[in-house]
């Protein structure tokens, strides 16, 4: 037998009441600041692991409370199925996070490359919740952007001041 | 700026019987996506609202799609349920059919898997 711990080879497996998984979730661990801002969490122990179970999942008592609402009375809830829940709630959470993160940027780049003259202004429609108002209190600067040589007045919006290749600035007065 | 009314009102749901999950640690698990900075109040507070209903709405869907026997949500319900609902298709990496070992050698027998390299 291999040296770690678990296995998923089934004909080691000798025990035929055993369940077996299709596919392992796996934790990935992320080596950037995300350490940083757990670990000045509560506690400052050196924990070899980068993400505790208890920082990823949301408790199960609540998970398990919303589950057992949500069901007729008499029913009951296997564990399996709250701890389940429980992760699949954190993958929720950090789906509903990222996508909307991803069609931002997307677009964004869309406008910033001048494809689509227009898509300046549909910046706004896919916006991140990560925008505060901040990030647009600054002056917008306003251009030209010249794609195929078709010219087209347009407002970009920019996270911070800076030049954007292919457009010119229109000063307003 | 409104910031100080936005928060105010996000504590108060949070203090009344609106959200019953802790809004901290689901700001936390936000903030595990790369790419992610900072986070609105408006948002989390939308996004702690969203999971709870998320979690109603796979809990009573895997409970009426299920076996019924009991009237026990089983995890076989909601594996069931993730596969064939398309809300769902995110989940099915985490949440696997479970087999039997035996079930799963016989399966083998029967379909011997080929290495052949796609």
């Amino acid at each position: 037998m291999e040296g770690d711990g678990s296995t998923t080879d089934a004909s080691q497996l000798g025990m035929p009441g055993e369940y077996m998984a299709g596919s392992h979730y796996v934790l990935q661990s992320q080596d950037d600041d995300c350490d940083e801002s757990l670990h000045d969490h509560e506690e400052g122990n050196g924990s070899k692991e980068n993400f505790r179970e208890q920082d990823i999942y949301l408790p199960i008592a609540n998970v398990a409370r919303i589950m057992k609402n949500a069901v007729p009375q008499t029913g009951k809830i296997a564990k399996d199925a709250k701890e389940c829940v429980q992760e699949c709630v954190s993958e929720f959470i950090s789906f509903i996070t990222s996508e909307p993160l991803k069609l931002y940027l997307q677009k964004f780049r869309e406008a910033m490359k001048g494809e689509k003259g227009i898509g300046g202004i549909s910046v706004t429609e896919g916006l991140g919740e990560e925008l505060t108002d901040d990030s647009f209190a600054n002056q917008l600067p306003a251009g030209i952007i010249t794609a195929d040589g078709q010219q087209q007045n347009v407002m970009v919006y920019t996270t911070s001041y800076q030049q954007i290749p292919g457009v010119q600035q229109i000063q307003f007065s | 700026m409104s910031s100080n009314n936005v928060e105010e009102k996000v504590n108060h749901a949070s203090n009344s019987k609106g959200i019953s999950l802790p809004m901290t640690r689901v700001k936390l698990i936000m903030k595990s996506s790369p790419d992610v900075s900072s986070i609105n109040q408006e948002a989390l507070l939308l996004t702690t609202k969203a999971t709870e209903l998320f979690v109603q709405h796979l809990a009573l869907s895997s409970f009426n799609n299920g076996s019924g026997k009991d009237q026990t949500l089983l995890y076989s319900d909601l594996a069931n349920t993730v596969e064939e609902k398309e809300t769902f298709q995110f989940l099915t990496d985490i949440l696997p059919k479970k087999i039997l070992v035996r079930d799963y050698l016989k399966l083998l027998e029967e379909n011997p898997i080929e290495e052949a390299d796609n």
